[in-house]
């Protein structure tokens, strides 16, 4: 029997996936142990041979492979751990990373402070050089500067330096001359070049980039070389991948030549395992949002024909990650969220947690606020002794004290009305989120399927649906561990990019064909690499476009990988359709600019499950354990509604709402008019009433 | 949850039902938002974000208008009201109007703003409405601001409230009109093509919530969600001390009227009892001869603004906590309501950013801890609008304006000035251009970009620096026009904060001699010459001598503060200990005592 494993190893929880002889998976949560990732993932593991009846070495020896998702990078960023960074840029312009780009969210916000850029003016020393847009040079590099600059930097005891300079998308001949200037003056130190990290154009991006991998190095580096031999030590010889912004897997040493694609590493594998197991669930078309609802935020990414899109505006902290991301849109929306009414009477619910500590009232710890998970109990939808594996009797006291005072009382309701409204607004605030991704995609979430991950989700994700006129809502088993299993999953990739502008009137078929020459070398010399066969292997092209004077680019994929005049007439057909897709409006005929030309390099997806076919519908009866005295606000009111053990629910079971379903870590709920179905794979897909459809008269 | 309110008697909206309506109308805003955003052509809207979206209801009642520029969306409800006073029942499904004349309603005339009622079996619901700066607007010469301008025949196209869209087709007289009057026409129909899209994307979302709820029960729910911004607006109100403060200062003047400078004065009123804030505009000078007289739109968005940023953010920015400021404003004044045909070209920008200020600071007075100073004034030169032909395109003809270095945000309690603050037309939500999309867009090459050093207003809340800022020409005849201000009356600073350094212009010959530009500038600058521009830092909030001697180790630190004015200006004394610099807590005290001691030795004489 072989084993394949994956972990995503959060700052509070890891979640492990195992998949036994390529066919059953189990899931798993243990504790993330603070500080140490490394003793994290064994101990995880340990847990794992144990409950096989294995010893570690054993069940290691066994493991052909180890996909690993982390927050080392996220965290050292968010955290301010990262190494002593210098940047050295363009003299004249110090303060690229105070300026970032501005855009301040909420004007009326007047009281709050400007946040401090990612490297210290102190620590960022302008070198004479200049390039032009059109890669001219205006200022040839000043060497002596450089190495003075050089040993400045080393008094001041950098341990890593970033470089990035204007204009060397177009031109990088004086930024990698000084990297062989570093490799000589300061050898062995860390550096990175703003155009290899985020070949795009806008100064700020690319040189955030740049220090933001710079930063990392040490760090990432060091604790990837500690996860590798220790598992090494354990007795595990197998591959060792990680999982990075873009979703795809690679190994331990291009994460550690290029550790910003660590960042967001983790929740990038989400969207995939969305996609994946509704795929293995049979739902066509592959219109998926993804979402996943924890204690403290709530997570949504789209995809559109199982492909989930990259965007480039993810903030980390305050910092905005410019490098291309799987996007994932995440609010402060979850469990622990907290309710509470302003001066004018009104509700609001979040971004405010209670977190794990004190956490909701009913958890008993201290605390005395009312949060979404209190509103669930209240209302009869989480039950007091069965929550969390049973690992923590709630308080229903204390959960409908707090709602009464803080809500109901003042908005002379009752507390289960109250408990309603807080879950309301709650569920609102994630409709929101998703609004805000699905129209930024310019698609309609109508016709898509809502996958819920999340220890939180399955209570919401129904009424969430119904808001936005969804119909279809799958729960798979592997809610509980979402992103882990799509780690596990998840295709070996790593993306590739260039910059090089042309437009369609004068397009420059030498130079763009020179470079996606390139782009094809450097993703085959990858997949290489990591031995990916030559009949799995994909190369994806895609390019950013715009129209003439649009400085905003929309990413446009492309199947051919030389371009001919007839493949630029295509390509430019496709900028006008997808435009109108996302914007509902064409302008044919204009002139279409193309900057950057991108690649991803991946490898197949790991183990797709097959859909088995479930013998009719079964009745769900024998899995019946109770009935809680709910409150709902469909039905008017109290209801009594029954609870199913979900680990004794048959294929095919069909559940007619309102009912809920216990899992070992979730809870889900079938509303009342919808019904619920248990599929091949132990998921629920629940169907929501057909809603009116809204007739416009324009 | 559709029809949760259905169990609910009828004249009253529940709770559910206002959480649902309020984000369902606030996503139909953001909707139409980014619509504009992305599709947007001149620099200023797909850069600069220098646009905004609202929807008003039949009785021109604003939700949100959280998401736009402050400038824009404060008096957004002006424009739904000339439509309805010109237009009467002549209005009909399809229709948009073009508006952007500061006698109907709009801010100013570089501000194109289209609105469309929104129908519902044959009635006006709401208007949507989409405002977007164009790059130029018909000038005389390249630009939207013409701070010179005597009189609104200086201030190129006019469209007085004019329908541009009937059945949902063009009016296609009107739109060449503006391109015959517009330079950059296809830029122009570009940019009006997004604004549109913007306005209608907002009228399928109100009709889709109004044929979901009901228009009876949308309409009630805007009378509830009105009452319930006037109560968190008097709740706030209701914290302040009660008091009456007057200010006055000086803005520079460009005109023989004011040598001095412009006087402008504003008195605010403050009754917690009653819930009511009175901002007192009455005593102005009459309208200038110039292009910066605000027009009622930007003067009421000004004062409703600079209060409701008094208020916190937690005051919904809507028409029932607007009525609870009373604003006193006369006809013909420079700060007030223009009389035609006074010019207003410049309204967003130039006495709009001292206004702000001016309201905020008398707060300041009548409290410390509340308000702020005075962030940066006029359009520093590296703000300028650029214009020429683009050798590198085949001579190409190219108008855009450059937001740079637009810094200088003011001190307040607690805070130093939010850097990229501009304006108090913007408080931050313009976005700054990248260099190298300005580089790629104009034949223009930034020599640097980079902070001045001292020129925040000490206080012991600092105002944000001021840019160091050079634009080469790479080839001949680029024009730069611009519009300044703060070079004689800098950002001021309050409650014993220091005054933000100056404004400057100039512009530098190819033998490197530099030379003073006026504050309206506009010059033609051949390959090689540049234009210079120091812009102002904000004005400092409380005293020097009582900021926390850290700060202001981390600002020498940083380059922001010479250790000089750390010693004369903050008294702070600093130890250096290889590159780190630590405050002397010990000696700070003893220092501070002494510069203490010798008041009234004014402390600009340390500067």
């Amino acid at each position: 029997m072989t084993y394949e494993l994956a972990a995503d190893v959060g700052g509070t929880f890891t979640d492990l996936v195992l998949r036994v002889g390529g066919r059953e998976v189990n899931i798993y949560k243990t504790s993330t142990t603070p500080g140490n990732i490394s003793n994290g993932i064994l101990n995880g593991i340990e847990m794992i041979a144990t409950s096989l009846g294995l010893d570690i070495k054993t069940f290691l020896r066994r493991c052909t492979s180890f996909a690993c998702g982390t927050t080392i990078a996220t965290n050292a960023i968010l955290e301010n751990r990262q190494a002593k960074t210098g940047l050295i840029c363009s003299e004249g312009f110090r303060d690229t990373l105070l300026i970032r780009e501005g855009g301040k969210a909420d004007s009326y916000d007047f009281y709050m402070d400007y946040p401090a850029p990612y490297i210290p003016r102190c620590l960022t020393i302008g070198v004479p050089e200049r390039i032009n847009a059109e890669g001219g040079v205006e200022i040839p590099l000043n060497e002596a500067a450089v190495k003075k600059t050089l040993s400045e930097l080393r008094e001041k005891n950098v341990e890593a330096i970033a470089v990035s300079l204007l204009w060397s998308i177009v031109n990088p001949s004086h930024e990698k001359r000084i990297g062989e200037i570093i490799e000589a003056e300061m050898p062995g130190i860390p550096y990175s070049l703003g155009h290899q990290v985020n070949p795009s154009i806008r100064e700020y991006r690319r040189t955030l980039a740049a220090a933001i991998d710079a930063s990392l190095k040490p760090l990432v580096q060091a604790r990837i070389e500690e996860i590798k031999s220790r598992l090494s030590g354990a007795g595990f010889s197998g591959e060792l991948t990680f999982i990075t912004s873009s979703g795809g897997r690679t190994s331990p040493d291009e994460v550690i030549e290029r550790p910003i694609s660590l960042c967001l590493s983790g929740p990038s594998g989400a969207p995939q395992a969305g996609c994946r197991l509704a795929r293995s669930e049979g739902i066509v078309p592959g219109s998926i949002l993804t979402t996943d609802m924890g204690g403290t935020s709530f997570e949504v990414s789209v995809s559109v024909d199982w492909k989930t899109p990259m965007h480039r505006e993810v903030m980390l902290g305050n910092h905005l990650f410019g490098v291309p991301a799987v996007e994932v849109k995440s609010i402060g929306s979850g469990g622990g969220s907290i309710a509470y009414l302003d001066a004018g009477g009104f509700i609001h619910v979040g971004p405010e947690s209670a977190g794990a500590i004190p956490g909701p009232a009913c958890y008993g710890r201290g605390g005395n606020r009312p949060t979404v998970t209190d509103a669930n109990l209240v209302r009869g939808f989480l039950l007091p002794d069965t929550f969390a594996s049973k690992q923590l009797v709630l308080d229903v006291a204390a959960a409908e004290r707090v709602i009464r005072e803080e809500i109901a009382e003042p908005l002379r309701m009752d507390v289960q009305e109250a408990a309603n409204l807080i879950c309301l607004v709650a569920e609102q605030n994630m409709v929101s989120a998703i609004q805000d991704i699905t129209i930024k995609r310019g698609v309609d979430p109508r016709n898509f399927t809502l996958v819920s991950g999340g220890a939180a989700g399955g209570l919401h994700v129904s009424a969430i649906a119904r808001e936005l006129g969804i119909r279809n809502v799958l729960i798979p088993r592997a809610a509980g561990v979402l992103s882990a299993y799509g780690i596990m999953t998840g295709a070996k990739k790593m993306s590739f990019a260039h910059s090089l502008f042309t437009h369609s009137e004068a397009f420059n078929f030498k130079s763009v064909n020179a470079l996606l020459d390139k782009l094809r070398a450097d993703g085959l010399a990858f997949l290489d690499r990591m031995g990916v066969s030559r009949e799995t292997r994909e190369l994806k092209f895609s390019v950013e476009a715009r129209y003439a004077g649009q400085v905003w680019q929309i990413t446009l994929p492309f199947a051919a990988d030389r371009l001919d005049s007839g493949g630029l007439e295509t390509l430019v057909e496709n900028f006008h359709a997808l435009h109108e897709t996302y914007y509902a409006v064409r302008s044919t005929g204009e002139r279409v600019e193309f900057t950057e030309w991108n690649l991803d390099a991946m490898g197949p997806v790991s183990g797709e499950e097959r859909r088995t076919e479930s013998d009719g519908e079964k009745d769900p009866a024998a899995a019946l354990i109770g009935h809680s005295e709910g409150d709902i606000r469909e039905c008017g009111g109290k209801v009594r509604i029954p609870v199913y053990d979900g680990m004794r629910l048959e294929v095919g079971a069909r559940i007619n709402g309102p009912a809920l379903v216990q899992e070992p870590v979730t809870v889900n709920f079938v509303p009342p008019d919808a019904s619920g179905r248990v599929t091949a794979q132990g998921g629920l897909l629940i169907t929501m009433p057909v809603q009116k459809q809204i007739e416009l008269a324009v | 949850m559709n029809d949760v309110a259905g169990t609910v008697e009828h004249d009253e909206v529940d709770m559910f039902t206002m959480v649902v309506l309020r984000r369902r109308i606030e996503a139909v805003i953001r909707n139409m938002i980014n619509t504009l955003f992305r599709t947007g052509r001149s620099g200023v809207l797909n850069t600069a974000m220098d646009f905004s979206c609202s929807v008003t209801d039949s009785e021109f009642r604003t939700v949100s208008t959280a998401l736009g520029l402050p400038v824009h969306v404060g008096a957004i409800d002006l424009i739904p009201k000339a439509i309805a006073k010109k237009f009467g029942d002549d209005q009909h499904p399809g229709d948009c109007f073009a508006n952007n004349s500061a006698y109907h309603g709009n801010t100013h005339c570089g501000d194109f703003t289209l609105c469309a009622p929104v129908f519902l079996d044959g009635e006006v619901i709401f208007y949507a409405i989409a405002r977007a700066h164009l790059g130029d607007i018909g000038f005389p010469t390249p630009t939207t601001y013409g701070p010179l301008s005597r009189d609104i025949y200086e201030e190129g196209l006019k469209l007085p409230c004019v329908r541009i869209q009937r059945n949902y087709v063009d009016v296609q007289e009107v739109i060449d009109i503006c391109q015959a009057n517009i330079r950059a026409p296809n830029q122009f129909y570009g940019d009006y093509l997004a604004t549109l899209a913007a306005v209608r994307t907002g009228e399928i979302g109100m009709q889709q919530i109004c044929r979901q709820y009901g228009v009876a029960r949308v309409r009630k729910f805007l009378a509830q969600f009105q009452e319930y911004a006037k109560t968190m607006a008097i709740a706030a109100i209701r914290k302040l001390p009660a008091g009456r403060v007057t200010r006055e200062a000086r803005y520079d003047s460009e005109t023989d009227l004011y040598p001095e400078g412009i006087p402008i004065r504003v008195t605010i009123d403050v009754d917690p009892e009653e819930g009511m804030i009175t901002v007192d505009l009455m005593n102005n000078v009459d309208n200038l001869p110039l292009g910066i007289n605000l027009s009622e739109a930007t003067m009421r968005a000004t004062c409703y603004t600079a209060v409701l940023t008094v208020l916190g953010p937690d005051v919904p920015r809507s028409t029932g906590a607007y009525n609870r400021i009373r604003i006193l404003s006369r006809e013909g004044a420079a700060i007030g309501r223009p009389k035609f045909p006074a010019a207003t070209s410049c309204a967003t920008t130039n006495l709009t950013q001292l206004l702000g200020p001016m309201v905020r600071s008398a707060f300041a007075d009548l409290r410390k801890g509340l308000g702020s100073a005075c962030g940066t004034l006029g359009m520093p030169a590296s703000c300028a609008v650029v214009s020429g032909q683009d050798d590198r395109r085949n001579g190409e003809r190219f108008i855009n304006q450059i937001i740079m270095g637009f810094w200088g945000g003011p001190g307040l309690q607690g805070h130093d000035g939010w850097f990229t603050h501009g304006g108090s037309g913007s408080m931050g939500a313009l976005w700054q251009s990248s260099i190298e999309i300005v580089e790629q867009q104009q034949p223009v090459l930034v020599e640097a970009l980079e902070i001045i050093e001292d020129s925040g207003g000490a206080g012991e809340w600092c105002g944000a620096p001021g840019a160091y800022c050079i634009f080469r020409s790479r080839t001949d005849g680029i024009r730069y026009t611009g519009n300044a201000a703060g070079h004689d009356f800098p950002p001021f600073g309050v409650a014993g904060g220091l005054d933000g350094s100056q404004n400057d212009v100039l512009w530098e010959g190819r033998d490197g001699a530099r030379h003073t530009l006026a504050n309206s500038f506009d010059i033609i600058l051949n390959k090689d010459e540049k234009l210079v521009s120091k812009g102002s830092g904000g004005g400092g909030y409380g005293n020097p001598l009582d900021r926390n001697p850290d700060l202001v180790a981390r600002d020498v630190q940083e380059g922001w503060v010479s250790p000089a004015r750390a010693r004369q200006t903050f008294g702070v004394v600093l130890q250096c200990d290889g590159f780190k610099y630590h405050a002397d807590h010990a000696a700070t005290g003893r220092l501070r005592a002494d510069i203490s001691a010798r008041v009234p030795v004014p402390l600009k004489a340390y500067v």
